[in-house]
């Protein structure tokens, strides 16, 4: 019997991605959120009465069967009795018993498959704690007897992912992740599959203050008069995800605007969800301007000023200097705050100028006696950036060398969960 | 999720996607039991090829899988099917039906497949059980569906009933003694007079029932036999045929996935008591010496 495709499970903190190695997309993508029945918020709300020793045992009902994940949890948030928990907070694991019953039902009711029969790759963030990964190992191999795991670091997967650009000439796992999902933004340099933890660093500045940003540019020039409430900040996410870009410069791009705003303006049609009436807003200048707050982050916050290409050109800074060339030669886009056109271009484009001008000054300081042969600096965009870590895991899952990375259940029968600690990394041609 | 489901989510959620909107597509998938699954568009974007590789194709076959499968699907059936896979369908997103219910129980009936394919020996037993209870006596022939690498349904229509007995191999210690209480569990259960009119389920670990003991059958440990007895209620009608068939061959997935919730359920109850010690230990306190010491004849103890 041939071997069954490995399954990839790629938990986030806002949406999980989970499939089967070999495709090109996962085969759900669902919130990570379960709806479970009992006493969710009593406990935060009042001092939880101590429990009577036997107290749990007394139940011999099927309550702990009675829960829904994904968006049914999500439809099921106001059903009396069931409330919504988020067992990923900041990606890492927070609540192990929901996450199990989490992961029962992915596999068990959405991807229909015998956790016996199946490989397992997984993600981590980086700088999770080794105990995480033991107690994830723990869960796999005891509760649902998987034939193996490997768990990987995110951003590694998301430099896999970047191979499939034909730009992308040798499979190299050195590079600097830029991953900027929904919630926050993260630069993760990585020098031949290992992150170099003591350089990240974190923007707050994601998908949601995008968002948040085009509502309020919408707001401010009284567009969203006849759009109902509730779906000013659906609207808000379709006009950026669906007529957004990245201008080279503002000024010249408001000129543009302004000199014909006929074409460059565009319209958006909705429609009450309710009631059926029809409303359209006039979309402008936020197409240029909300993927800005990256590159002019003073447009949008007052409290983080920091630009995007600084942020990178200072993590590669404080990597240790015989990896630099490497990390700026291969910048690599993952999550879906990274889909807006010419992002790559633009953030290339400061960074360069960024390294030239202390190329040039430190050749000027040197007294012009010697010259710097030049910093080759590169943006990877590619097709996949959308679920660049869960088709990074597709990817290397689909390698011969995955299974003798993996561990098996023998070795862990063996060894016990510390075996989940180290993972051999694999896959880079170099 | 007490019941697992019978249709395939994965073809549900993609055929309902691409009907909304067709693009190509190539992705290959899996279910319970082995079975493999390759959803394609190898033409054109709206004309989708769905291909199942099961391991118990031959057996299928023999004991009627292609005339349900016809019967079902009609000429979406593929008369060759796609390399390396047993059997394929060919859907037209042009040609299907346009009322949104229908739609749906279009789809529905796609993400089927599998079930369908895997009813046919069972639909076989109970026309075969119709025939000897009409001439009065005798079996049917015991059917063998070795669908998975060492399990095994086996099928066998008598005069009144129809009996199913499942092999099943525990791979891990635990998993074999929560299998056997959990077994055990459900032969208890049908004394309680709400499911009465349940299938008898009868279960011996390591000995086989006596319709499959003239089987060469691996004599070990790890194996167990669920029986199931079906009489005639149990299939008079069809929507209740269906629904039993549904049930019956999603046995084996059903026990495993409960094994696993029970393990799952255990170690949350663990976590909670080790939250609980941990609890105490925090309030626990070294004792402090309260007050002087003194001796006897009236000195004190000076700790230095």
């Amino acid at each position: 019997m041939s071997q069954l495709a490995p399954v990839i499970c790629d938990n986030g903190t806002g949406y999980s991605k989970v499939g089967f190695a070999g495709n090109s997309d996962p085969s759900f993508v669902f919130p990570t959120a379960i709806a479970t029945r009992g006493s969710g918020h009593q406990s935060s709300r009042a001092p939880t009465i101590p429990s009577k020793p036997g107290h749990l045992a007394s139940k011999r009902g099927v309550e702990d069967l009675d829960f829904f994940i994904g968006d049914e949890a999500l439809a099921n948030a106001k059903t009396p009795g069931y409330s919504v928990h988020y067992p990923i907070r900041h990606g890492m694991i927070d609540n192990w018993d929901h996450m199990e019953r989490y992961w029962e039902q992915t596999i068990f009711k959405y991807l229909r498959a015998e956790p016996e029969d199946h490989y397992f790759l997984l993600t981590e963030p980086p700088l999770n704690p080794p105990e995480n990964r033991e107690q994830t190992a723990e869960i796999f191999f005891e509760s649902f007897n998987i034939k193996g795991l490997y768990i990987a670091v995110q951003a590694v997967l998301a430099l896999a992912a970047s191979w499939t650009s034909n730009r992308v000439t040798d499979r190299t796992l050195t590079g600097t992740v830029i991953d900027s999902g929904d919630g926050v933004t993260h630069v993760i340099p990585c020098a031949e599959g290992y992150v170099i933890g003591s350089a990240i660093k974190h923007i707050p500045i994601a998908g949601r203050d995008i968002t948040q940003f085009v509502l309020n540019l919408l707001r401010e020039r009284g567009e969203t008069a006849g759009v109902p409430p509730e779906d000013q900040m659906r609207i808000a996410s379709k006009v950026k995800e669906n007529y957004s870009y990245v201008c080279q410069d503002i000024v010249k791009e408001f000129r543009k605007y302004d000199a014909e705003p006929y074409k460059h303006f565009e319209r958006y049609e909705g429609e009450h969800s309710v009631t059926g009436r029809k409303y359209g807003i006039d979309v402008g200048y936020e197409r240029f301007l909300a993927p800005e707050i990256f590159f002019n982050p003073e447009i949008y916050s007052s409290d983080f000023l920091t630009p995007l290409p600084d942020i990178v050109d200072d993590v590669i800074q404080q990597s240790p200097i015989d990896v630099r060339r490497g990390l700026y030669k291969n910048i690599v886009l993952s999550g879906g705050s990274t889909m807006f056109q010419h992002f790559g271009n633009r953030l290339k484009r400061d960074l360069k100028q960024l390294v030239d001008r202390r190329l040039s000054n430190s050749v000027a300081a040197s007294g012009s006696a010697m010259q710097s042969s030049g910093v080759e600096v590169d943006v990877i965009s590619h097709k996949r950036q959308r679920y660049a870590v869960w088709f990074g895991g597709s990817l290397l899952a689909s390698l011969p060398e995955f299974y003798t990375s993996c561990h098996t259940k023998a070795q862990y029968d063996e060894i016990g969960p510390s075996i989940c600690r180290r993972y051999q990394i694999f896959g880079s041609a170099t | 999720m007490i019941l697992l489901e019978s249709h395939n989510v994965i073809i549900q959620t993609t055929l309902g996607e691409k009907i909304a909107k067709p693009s190509s597509l190539d992705v290959s998938f899996v279910d319970y039991d082995g079975v493999r699954f390759h959803l394609s568009t190898p033409e054109r974007k709206t004309l989708l090829l769905l291909s199942m590789h099961t391991r118990c194709w031959d057996q299928l076959v023999q004991y009627g899988a292609l005339d349900v499968l016809k019967r079902e699907y009609g000429s979406l059936l593929k008369p060759s099917s796609e390399p390396e896979y047993n059997v394929s369908l060919e859907i037209d997103l042009e040609q299907i039906p346009s009322g949104a219910e229908e739609r749906d129980a279009f789809i529905l009936s796609i993400a089927l497949f599998k079930r369908n394919a895997l009813a046919a020996p069972f639909e076989l037993a109970f026309n075969t059980q119709k025939q000897l209870e009409a001439s009065g006596s005798g079996q049917g022939e015991l059917m063998e569906i070795h669908y998975r690498d060492e399990e095994a349904i086996y099928v066998q229509a008598s005069a009144d009933r129809v009996t199913a007995i499942f092999s099943t191999v525990f791979a891990d210690e635990t998993d074999r003694i929560y299998g056997k209480v959990f077994l055990q569990e459900f032969v208890d259960a049908r004394r309680q007079p709400a499911i009465q009119n349940a299938p008898q389920v009868l279960y011996s670990n390591r000995d086989p029932p006596l319709e499959i003991r003239h089987l060469a059958l691996r004599n070990s440990e790890d194996i167990g036999y669920v029986t199931f007895v079906l009489f005639p209620r149990h299939f008079s009608n069809p929507s209740v045929q269906h629904a039993t068939i549904s049930h019956i061959q999603l046995f084996r997935d059903y026990l495993h996935y409960h094994i696993k919730c029970s393990k799952a359920y255990m170690h949350s109850r663990m976590r909670h008591r080790v939250a609980e010690f941990q609890k105490v230990l925090n309030r626990a306190k070294q004792e402090v010496a309260t007050g002087e010491k003194k001796t006897v004849t009236g000195r004190t103890m000076v700790s230095r």
